[in-house]
């Protein structure tokens, strides 16, 4: 499976014979695994190896590659890392992927505060420049080895966006190379293409449309060469990392910053502690922990991690309502011991909480974030549901999925009813709720998992939640008409006017879609209206 | 009994790699920045995805299931690796995969194929096998010995030099007889019946004929009566404390020998107050790390078990992370040395980049050799360094090759020499 050779001979002409390949050994290679994210479930039977593999290091090259696809019709993927794996891939044959990781540009303007990056930088790089400058940026729960500009494209949730607000909503300019080959840019560089100071202001803003319907358009809107990022004042101690491998952390300046935990008498107080902690505005990251993170943070091995798992049950993670802190003196000590009052007050005093012990280092969330160890447990992990909405609704929401839960466990892993993993963002007035999904790929039943999904959304639309998980992850054409209403008909609009011979990524935003159409094994759950979907046509509304 | 090094064995290991990439940056917690962010040099030389494990394992897993075959892109694919271990300390933080075992192995299924190794692979093999030492030299492997070295007709150390110290750096097998006699400590040699350890026929997938070399080897150690071998060398360190056991399914406990490195011997001394440094060295230089003693230092733990749900291991199997591999030792014996000013490159410990020259590289891929420690050595430059220093032949060789080649003026040395000139 190759790509057309003259159109080869040209993208050859514009990299360099070294930086491009049609061999099949280097197309499998970035074929997307049977086990990463999301491709161990029944999406990965549309996914397929690319035609032709190609690396730039410009815009301009970018530019020049999705003009020639254009030219010659090859269908494109951009990826940045691959780590979204299900998602950085072809869903037709003979797609050219753009990889993007030479691009690894990170100018920072320390005055203002932001980062101008390439797409092939991932975050703990953008955090270690930062933080040389006294600035930081919020890792995400993907991890720190993934691309700043995917993330920032797709959401940007962590923790710490509890006083930064998430990352999409932290872009800047924007230097955007659509499906066409045309270059947009947005925010300042509209006017100047080198002034990256703006994300609003004059010049067109529009960031909503990179965005897409939450999350992202997944690379079927044309590629996003550069951004600038905003970046916030941290405090002047930078944490050192100490210890030796799979045992390091970051040594935290303990007058500077700390992490308390405590666990809270009832699911009540703990909602009520990250309401009063936020009202009272102190803190840099607030987060409610799935107490099976707890097993794997002790255990030395998956092993142990199921030996201590195994005994608990469902009283035990009941009562287990852990809430997780991250106090920071941004201006001084003394903010950070002033909080800490505070903080005593409104959990012990007032609440009736304890505090149990914490290391004085940090493992996730300051530099690093441990995606990877999600594996750790089962073997496999995704995750299928997301939302950005209030503290209230990520705890109805928990039950809900709880309860939900339990008809697909197995091939599920075993949860005790556990509720879902939510951070506190933007001072209180949002929740960053996730409900992970873990599950034995080797497990007979494990196509159960994708019926998970899809019950995942009928349950949000007949409960009215909003969930962050629609397009691109779950079908279009179910959860388009009931969001929005009609979501799907704008991005259909949206993608048809922007590229119209369907080459970024395609059938994108309907790859979902697509997959349930062919699988024989998700027919019984299909019960809604959706056009025919073709791998390498737009989708059409009827 | 199990085979370690037949691919069968790692399935799972290929199957569940998630692209996490954990294999080819540097710990995110270590993370130096933009540059030196990736530890794979062959990830870092080739940027397509076979070149880093990730890639590899796809394509050995697509070979597997009879998607693909054997092509010249393959074998490269396989070989420009320097099997240097930094991507199984990576895999293991989070997932303890076993992505060296895996590039091993593929490598013994190419020979078993009939299509590997490669050429220069196999001329060394046959160097090794008409004479004893991987250069092909006629002459006596004892050349590097002087007359003022003191070595003991019987003792209960072996210095095993290696074929490096033996024929190319005698300097090094020449300081460590001085620090060994200097320690007071008796140490013989296997005579006449030195030879070279194998390591470079294993690593070139050549199982059989390395299995021989490690059974021969080993017989000819027992004879001696001595149960500890001692090392200069990182790679003759590494045969006999993991491949051997590793090759004939054992524990390296049930081996009945221990093996050290000379700077495990001089750092107990040293920390024990025992070894002192009387002459001062004025110079500002970086340790780096050699691969096989360092983060893939560990002794070879066998295992042997079955997998259940979940991927759960019964037994439990003891991992090789990397962890306790010999870091400090070399830091403690140059901390000691007066005026070295010793700075740590951004890339260190188990996340070190490797000079370029293991895992056969140097041999069939002198040029991706190269580039790997010019690249190492920019690093050097970056803390100011004027010196780097290994404790492996092949490192400073490789070092001292680069630097030349680039005018870059930066000197490499061995520990052992830097030891010598400052006792
Ligand atoms: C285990 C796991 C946990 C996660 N948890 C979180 C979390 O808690 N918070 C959070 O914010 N995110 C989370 N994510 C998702 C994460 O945001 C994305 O994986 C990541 O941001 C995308 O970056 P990447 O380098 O992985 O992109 P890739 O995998 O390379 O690409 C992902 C998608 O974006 C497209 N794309 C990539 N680069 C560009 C570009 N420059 N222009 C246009 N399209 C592009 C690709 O085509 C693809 O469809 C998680 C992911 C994983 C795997
Ligand atoms: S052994 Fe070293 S060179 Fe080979 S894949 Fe692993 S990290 Fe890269
Ligand atoms: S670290 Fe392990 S799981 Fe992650 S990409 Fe590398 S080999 Fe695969």
């Amino acid at each position: 499976m190759t790509i057309p050779q003259a159109a080869y001979k040209v993208l050859e002409a514009i990299v360099g014979p070294d930086y491009i390949s049609q061999d099949p050994i280097d197309c499998e290679a970035h074929t997307p695994g049977p086990n990463g994210f999301e491709t161990d479930l029944g999406v990965a039977t549309i996914l397929k190896s690319p035609g032709c593999v190609i690396f730039p290091s410009t815009t301009e090259e970018v530019q020049k590659i999705v003009k020639t696809c254009n030219r010659y019709k090859v269908p494109f993927i951009p990826i940045s890392t691959q780590w979204w794996s299900g998602r950085g891939a072809a869903k037709v044959e003979d797609a050219l992927m753009i990889d993007l990781k030479r691009m690894d540009q990170c100018d920072i303007d320390d005055k203002h505060m932001f980062a101008v990056v390439g797409s092939g930088l991932i975050y703990s790089q953008l955090q270690e420049e930062a933080m040389k400058r006294g600035l930081y940026t919020t890792i995400p729960g993907g991890g720190s080895q993934v691309g700043v500009v995917a993330n920032h494209i797709l959401y940007g949730s962590s923790p710490l966006n509890y006083r930064t607000c998430i990352a999409n909503r932290r872009i800047l300019g924007v230097e955007w190379v659509l499906p066409d080959g045309e270059i947009l840019r947005l925010g300042s560089c509209a006017l100047d293409k080198d002034d990256y100071l703006w994300g609003e202001g004059i010049g067109p803003d529009l960031r909503g449309m990179i965005r897409g319907f939450s999350p992202g358009w997944m690379g079927s809107m044309g590629i996003v060469t550069k951004m600038s990022v905003k970046l916030v004042p941290f405090q002047p101690d930078k944490p050192m990392p100490v210890g030796i491998s799979p045992d390091t952390a970051v040594e935290l300046p303990l007058k500077r910053i700390n992490w308390y935990n405590f666990i809270l008498p009832s699911k009540d107080a703990l909602v009520k502690a990250m309401y009063e902690i936020a009202n009272a505005e102190i803190g840099a990251g607030l987060t409610k922990v799935p107490l099976f993170w707890r097993a794997i943070a002790k255990a030395n091995n998956k092993e142990e991690f199921w030996e201590l798992w195994d005994q608990e049950s469902e009283e035990t993670v009941a009562a287990m309502n852990v809430l997780r802190v991250l106090l920071i003196g941004f201006t001084s000590e003394k903010q950070l011991e002033y909080e800490e009052r505070v903080l005593q007050d409104i959990i012990v005093k007032d609440l009736g909480g304890k505090q149990t012990r914490t290391k004085p280092t940090d493992e996730s969330w300051v530099k690093n974030a441990d995606s990877a160890s999600m594996w750790m447990m089962c073997g496999g992990y995704t995750s299928l549901e997301f939302d950005f909405e209030a503290i209230s609704h990520a705890v109805a929401k928990g039950v809900d999925c709880s309860k939900l839960k339990k008809g697909y466990t197995p091939p599920l892993m075993k949860a005790y009813g556990d509720q879902g993993w939510f951070q506190v963002g933007d001072y209180g007035h949002l929740a960053l709720f996730e409900f992970l999904t873990y599950q034995d790929p080797d497990d007979e039943q494990k196509h159960k998992v994708d019926e998970w999904s899809v019950a995942l959304s009928k349950m949000n639309i007949e409960n009215r939640y909003y969930t962050a998980q629609l397009a691109s992850h779950k079908p279009l054409f179910l959860t388009g008409p009931a969001y929005g209403p009609d979501y799907h008909k704008w991005m259909i609009r949206f993608k048809e006017e922007f590229d119209p011979d369907a080459l970024s990524n395609p059938p994108g935003p309907a790859d979902t879609d697509l997959f349930i159409q062919e699988a024989e094994w998700m027919q019984k759950v299909k019960d809604w209206p959706a056009p025919k979907i073709e791998a390498n046509k737009n989708p059409k509304f009827e | 009994m199990k085979d370690n090094y037949d691919i069968n064995n790692y399935t799972y290991d290929m199957d569940r790699c998630i692209g996490c990439k954990g294999c080819v940056w540097v710990d995110h917690v270590y993370m130096p920045g933009v540059r030196y962010g990736v530890k794979c040099p062959s990830n870092a030389y080739k940027l397509f995805d076979g070149y880093a494990p990730m890639g590899r394992e796809k394509i050995g897993k697509a070979l597997l299931e009879g998607r693909i075959d054997y092509t010249p892109e393959y074998l490269d694919v396989m070989y420009m690796c320097q099997l240097c271990g930094a991507c199984d300390a990576g895999c293991k933080r989070n997932l303890d995969l076993e992505p060296l075992s895996v590039l091993e192995s593929l490598r013994v299924k190419a020979v078993k194929d009939g299509k590997g190794p490669m050429p220069a692979h196999k001329k060394v093999a046959q160097n090794i096998a008409e004479k004893g030492n991987r250069y092909g030299a006629a002459e006596k492997r004892s050349g590097w010995i002087t007359k003022d070295t003191k070595i003991s007709d019987k003792a209960d150390m072996v210095y095993f030099p290696g074929c490096s110290a033996s024929y190319v750096e005698k300097g090094i097998a020449q300081a460590t007889g001085k620090i060994l006699n200097k320690a007071g400590i008796n140490f013989m040699t296997l005579g006449d019946k030195d030879t070279c350890c194998g390591h470079p026929v294993a690593t070139s997938g050549m199982l059989d004929e390395a299995k021989a070399i490690a059974r021969k080897n080993i017989d000819i150690l027992k004879a001696t009566g001595a149960t500890t071998l001692v090392t200069s060398c990182a790679e003759c360190y590494n045969t006999w404390k993991v491949i051997y056991p590793k090759m004939l399914s054992k524990n390296f406990a049930d081996m009945g020998y221990q093996v050290i490195h000379l700077v495990e011997v001089v750092s107990k001394l040293v920390n024990e107050g025992k070894f002192t440094f009387s002459k001062p060295m004025n110079i500002r230089a970086a340790y780096h790390d050699p691969c096989r003693m360092a983060r893939q230092g560990e002794p070879w733990v066998e295992w042997e078990g079955t997998r259940g749900q979940w991927g759960i291991l019964t037994p439990k199997k003891e991992y090789r992370r990397g962890t306790f591999g010999v870091y400090q030792q070399p830091r403690d014996i140059l901390n000691k040395i007066q005026g070295l000013d010793l700075v740590e490159m951004p890339r260190m410990k188990e996340n070190a980049f490797c000079c370029g020259a293991g895992g056969g590289v140097m041999d069939a891929y002198p040029d991706f050799a190269m580039w790997a420690a010019t690249e190492r050595l920019t690093e050097v430059q970056s803390v100011a360094a004027e010196a780097v220093i290994s404790a492996c032949p092949y490192c400073k060789k490789v070092f001292n090759e680069a630097s030349k080649a680039n005018n870059m003026n930066i000197k490499a040395y061995d520990i052992t020499e830097i030891i010598l000139a400052c006792m």
